[in-house]
């Protein structure tokens, strides 16, 4: 090859990668609104979106795995955590978190009413955009999909020697009764004895020997409100309440929970737990949209 | 130095070695946060420290491409720079902008968008400072009516860089579609035009350091431009994984970002035989070592740990991980940082008579501890990713608890990042340690003194 063939080649290839790109390109932006949800882009989401760059969002989390690597993934986060649980989480991250415990700590941001709100929209909006299913596994903030995983070997060692679990709950940090009861409540989840999430998964799809808890919330409401519920409770935190303390007072459909009328779940939470850890729990659980 | 108006060069350099210096520090400052936990966690936060690190990285590297550009040129060019006073009005306007712009983040005055968080009116300062350069380089090579392939390629890469920018100026009120646009300027930089840039830098420093055949250097040049494209442009593809594009740009990416280290392991070739076959050799080994160091790096980083993780099988379970900082802490110094730190190093010694053109032994010693300390963070960043996936992506533990998990590799991290600083500390020691004094000499060339050694074959 001479030096003008060599350019030749250069400016072909390039010439003809531009091309091919700007193609794909074309068509792209046909399939964008449809993969996107773009009639879903409302005001709110439009100004979620304006709060999530003002505030640097990116800069420590990530949004469909693009960003910085210090802070959890939130492209599925409101499929994960309720509105109500992200409410009270970014107008005050330290009630949730211990930054002693895990060596990081989210600042308070100081976000209004409206921006707290309008960002949960945009979140929602990102959370539903149709990327090829990624995470292929939900990316949980804290906890574990595999049970007993993200206990310290010292806490694990406590646990099985049956010398009360709960006193060493993983994610233990000093309590300073300063909590919102919903990180409370999520801790139970995490430390009651045996551990809920040592049957639950909070993410959807995800049964384990219990059914899965994403969309507990909502679900509880249509339960309670449907003419086969048998049940006591009035509302869904009664509900939820109810399936702790009493599991076979209403039974979820499907051979693997129950048999002849009686649920595979312990029926010990309503003396092991104390009435507040029940409300905590209930207040948590109920989060979950 | 042959041509008087080449000392505007060494001011750029001067202004790229603060920066770096300053680089360095809020990088050091954001690993420290990983062991956590932050007393300022009030004052400068992660996201602030990051940004200002990853924002200095791309301004400096920038600024030494414009003085090596401004040094180069004449060379090539065999003249004066068209303006030598414009070329001060643009450095000027160009520290103000960055100046600013940091201290914006410092309160958080920003857009938020990675690695574009540069606000209006300071993008706009850019656009002009890069027409500014833009121009003063193309009047330059029209007034000397001598222009060669080497600085056509290095001035197409740069224009194509200007050109690449404007997609950053835009808004766009689907997340998704303001993705797939940041990337026509992020990506298509660092991994087309720039490696075009780079690519310019090569050539010249290696014709210049080995007296390599000019016409089969600038004929292979071309080669390597042409990998670099045909990887390069549809290898975008790879950034548009998982983002809410269409699925055809998987395979796409897969395809050509796994052809993208063929450019690079070229680029390596080239510059090995260059240095291997040639019948010259410069007295300035140092400048020799950044260059080779910047190509072989480059196929390291760039290269080797980019493929490590673009198939998007192994992409599902890695994307969003410290596996990406690993990538990108090794590909951008192998391939951007060294390159700038090779024509500082080939340059000075014209620029600052007194200096050994060896190299000083300060010089050896920043270069061997930079790049064993950046080694050492790949290594932190690449361990820390795999036991991140490996927890917190295929068991399933919490973003949280993986990170306690390998706070060890953290530790490294830090150790590893303190060798590399001091490596740049003495660098830029190096680099201010001899007053500039800007002496004309008829032909820098002549200090090329001929060795035994096969001639480069065509």
């Amino acid at each position: 090859m001479n030096k003008r063939q060599t350019r030749l080649f250069a400016i072909a290839s390039t010439a003809i990668s531009a091309l091919a790109f700007l193609a794909l390109t074309i068509d792209s932006h046909r399939q964008f609104p449809k993969l996107t949800n773009a009639q879903n882009i409302t005001p709110a989401v439009k100004h979620g979106q304006e709060v999530w760059h003002k505030y640097n969002c990116i800069n420590c989390h990530t949004l469909f795995g693009e960003g910085a690597y210090y802070a959890p993934d939130l492209t599925k986060i409101t499929q994960l955590r309720g509105e109500p649980y992200l409410q009270a989480y970014m107008r005050d991250p330290s009630q949730f978190y211990d930054e002693q415990r895990h060596r990081r700590l989210m600042p308070k941001q100081n976000l209004s009413d409206e921006e707290i709100k309008n960002l949960i929209a945009f979140l929602d909006w990102v959370s539903k955009v149709d990327n090829q299913g990624w995470p292929p596994r939900p990316i949980l903030v804290t906890g574990a999909s595999i049970p007993g995983t993200d206990l310290a070997a010292q806490q694990q060692a406590d646990a099985s020697g049956g010398k009360g679990a709960a006193q060493v709950p993983p994610g233990a940090r000093p309590l300073s009764g300063e909590e919102n009861p919903i990180a409370l409540g999520e801790r139970v989840f995490r430390s009651a004895s045996p551990a809920c999430t040592a049957c639950h998964s909070i993410a959807p799809g995800v049964n384990m020997a219990g059914p899965s808890l994403a969309g507990i919330g909502t679900r509880a409401e249509k339960i309670v409100a449907a003419p086969d519920y048998k049940g006591k409770a009035k509302d869904a935190l009664g509900y939820i309440r109810e399936s702790v303390t009493d599991p076979s007072a209403h039974l979820v459909p499907g051979a693997m929970y129950s048999a002849n009328g009686v649920s595979f779940m312990p029926n010990t939470y309503g003396k092991e737990l104390k009435p507040e850890q029940l409300d905590q729990l209930a207040a948590y659980l109920a989060t979950l949209k | 130095m042959r041509y008087k108006s080449q000392s505007v060069a060494y001011w750029y350099f001067a202004v790229a070695m603060v920066l770096f210096g300053l680089q360095v520090v809020f990088g050091l400052l954001s690993a420290t946060k990983y062991l956590g936990p932050d007393p300022l966690l009030y004052i400068l936060p992660f996201d602030v420290t990051k940004m200002i690190h990853t924002n200095l990285l791309v301004v400096w590297v920038l600024t030494g491409f414009m003085g090596a550009t401004y040094w180069m040129v004449p060379d090539e060019s065999r003249t004066e720079l068209h303006s030598v006073k414009l070329a001060y009005i643009q450095l000027v306007l160009w520290v103000l902008m960055g100046v600013t712009a940091v201290i914006g983040y410092l309160f958080r005055y920003g857009t938020g968008n990675k690695l574009l968080e540069q606000p209006l009116p300071h993008k706009i300062v850019i656009v002009v400072c890069m027409l500014i350069f833009l121009y003063n380089i193309v009047m330059t090579i029209r007034k000397s009516g001598r222009f060669t392939t080497t600085e056509g390629i290095l001035l197409l890469g740069l224009a194509l860089a200007a050109v690449l920018y404007l997609p950053a100026l835009l808004h766009f009120e689907n997340y998704t579609v303001a993705i797939f646009y940041r990337w026509w300027t992020i990506h298509l930089w660092v991994e087309g035009v720039w490696e075009m840039i780079q690519g310019g830098f090569l050539a010249y420093l290696l014709i210049r350091l080995s007296g390599a055949d000019r016409e089969v250097m600038e004929k292979w040049l071309y080669v390597i431009v042409g990998l670099v494209f045909i990887a390069g442009i549809l290898g975008t593809a790879h950034h548009y994984y998982w983002v809410g594009v269409p699925a055809y740009w998987l395979p796409i990416g897969g395809l050509f970002s796994a052809l993208e280290p063929v450019a690079l392991v070229a680029m390596a070739t080239y510059a090995y035989s260059a240095i291997r076959r040639s019948g010259l050799a410069h007295p300035n080994t140092l400048a020799l070592h950044w260059t080779v160091g910047s190509a072989v790096y480059t196929l390291f980083g760039a290269g080797l740990l980019g493929l490590a993780h673009t198939w998007p099988a192994v992409n599902k379970w890695t994307h969003g991980t410290l596996i990406t900082a690993m990538h990108g802490h090794a590909a951008f110094y192998g391939a951007y940082a060294m390159i700038v730190l090779a024509m500082i190093t080939y340059a000075l010694p014209a620029m600052a008579p007194n200096r050994r053109e060896q190299g000083t032994a300060l010089g050896y010693w920043a270069f061997w501890l930079q790049l064993a300390g950046m080694f050492g963070m790949t290594l932190s960043f690449a361990t820390a990713g795999i036991g991140q996936v490996y927890l917190e992506r295929i068991l399933g533990l919490g973003y949280l608890d993986a990170q306690l998990k390998i706070q060890v590799h953290f530790l490294m991290l830090i150790a590893t990042s303190t060798l590399f600083s001091i490596g740049v500390i003495l660098f830029i020691v190096d680099f201010f340690r001899y007053a500039p004094r800007f002496e004309l000499t008829a032909e820098t060339d002549g200090n090329i003194r001929p060795a035994a050694a096969a001639p480069l074959r065509a």
